[in-house]
């Protein structure tokens, strides 16, 4: 049930992205709204809702984008399983310390991307233009996510068990 | 009694001007009263025509967007009047969610006839491409994302080279050699050489040329004719 919500949140906010928010005439930045569900439940919920909303979301952000098919599913996976080896070593105590890893993440990802592309050359080109984005997209990502905690905390207040 | 009728005409005719003279107040306060409710009276209807504005300016507001949009159809329509088995219309619905690739997605896939490859245009000129055809929409890569790759001549020149993108707002005409003609103001129309694009589309003008860098090939950059943030209609031609 809880895991549900928050997919269904992450993919909610991800088509508003796309599709509502697109007309903002805003290109710099573009924060990842599906990061702060995924980090959310690989930490708080275990290792197999993580997973399950990471392959969800990931598979719904790339339905949304002309990425090259299975890259945004690699780059949240490997996120995904980094922070599950991590999760003993990072001890998330507030929102503030949840959008240092959801921004931080999202560099990650930028990188993963960019090693996959140059390792797979052909798939795509001129691709250093990703580097261009990554810190506006990591600083507005980390920012949104602070509402992201705040709005998933409700929910698990007013709605789900805090379990 | 002659004398009572003298003296009550008399003060009649004193009267008379008192008052008229008492009567300039009480006038004043009669029409200061009246103005008074007429002013109460005002100020609701002030109020009610205030609500009324607000009303007409937000339709206002409406009719000028919709007369926009008019235009903006009219164009559409008419350039797919020229060739209407060839066209088909749609809607811009959104956008890429990465900020990576320059992509939108609009409301017309496969039950529309929509494949892959076929290429999208506005009245102003060259969009993109169809790059993935779902049931209901389809994604179109632009000609600025860093994939994409369009072989262009410069109209009323015999330069032909091919307009790269480079993930930002302008474009780079790459393999033009130095000692081709390319100025400044140049338009770019397509080749129809790559096999995706029709002949003579429209796509950019050159906005600046710089043949003082190495190798044997000019730096152009090519500014598109369309605005890309701002795309609400698009035409997709039909491949034969």
């Amino acid at each position: 049930m809880k895991i549900s919500v928050y997919i269904l949140t992450g993919i909610a906010l991800s088509i508003i992205e796309s599709s509502l928010l697109s007309f903002f005439p805003v290109e710099f930045f573009k924060p990842d709204l599906g990061m702060p569900f995924i980090i959310y439940t690989t930490f708080f919920l275990g290792p197999m809702p993580g997973l399950i909303t990471c392959l969800f979301i990931s598979l719904f952000q790339e339905i949304l984008s002309n990425a090259p098919h299975g890259s945004i599913i690699f780059t949240k996976l490997s996120l995904f399983l980094m922070a599950t080896f991590l999760k003993k070593n990072i001890y998330i105590d507030s929102k503030y310390s949840f959008s240092y890893i959801c921004g931080g993440s999202t560099v990650i990802e930028s990188f993963l991307f960019l090693a996959l592309s140059i390792l797979s050359k052909g798939e795509t080109s001129n691709i250093m233009n990703v580097i261009f984005y990554t810190i506006p997209n990591a600083i507005f990502t980390g920012f949104v996510s602070i509402f992201i905690f705040s709005l998933i905390e409700s929910m698990n207040m007013k709605f789900l068990s805090r379990e | 009694m002659h004398t009572y009728v003298k003296v009550k005409c008399n003060l009649g005719e004193i009267a008379g001007p008192a008052i008229k003279i008492v009567g300039k107040p009480a006038n004043l306060v009669k029409y200061l009263f009246e103005t008074y409710v007429n002013l109460f009276d005002a100020k609701k209807e002030n109020v009610e025509l205030k609500k009324k504005l607000d009303i007409f300016q937000l339709e206002n507001q409406k009719i000028s967007e919709l007369e926009k949009e008019n235009k903006r159809l009219k164009l559409i329509l008419h350039l797919a009047e020229q060739n209407p088995s060839k066209m088909i219309a749609a809607r811009v619905i959104g956008e890429d969610i990465k900020n990576w690739f320059r992509c939108i997605i609009i409301d017309k896939g496969r039950d529309f006839g929509v494949t892959e490859k076929m290429p999208i245009i506005t009245p102003k000129g060259l969009v993109g491409q169809a790059v993935e055809v779902n049931k209901w929409h389809s994604k179109v890569m632009i000609v600025n994302d860093t994939n994409s790759s369009v072989d262009v001549y410069i109209d009323g020149k015999n330069s032909r080279g091919i307009l790269e993108g480079t993930g930002q707002t302008t474009l780079k005409l790459k393999y033009i050699l130095k000692n081709d003609e390319a100025a400044i103001g140049d338009k770019l129309i397509t080749s129809g050489k790559d096999g995706i694009y029709p002949k003579g589309l429209p796509t950019g003008i050159i906005i600046t040329v710089n043949r003082n860098k190495p190798g044997i090939f000019a730096d152009i950059d090519v500014m598109p004719f369309n605005n890309f943030k701002r795309l609400d209609e698009v035409l997709i031609i039909r491949k034969r």
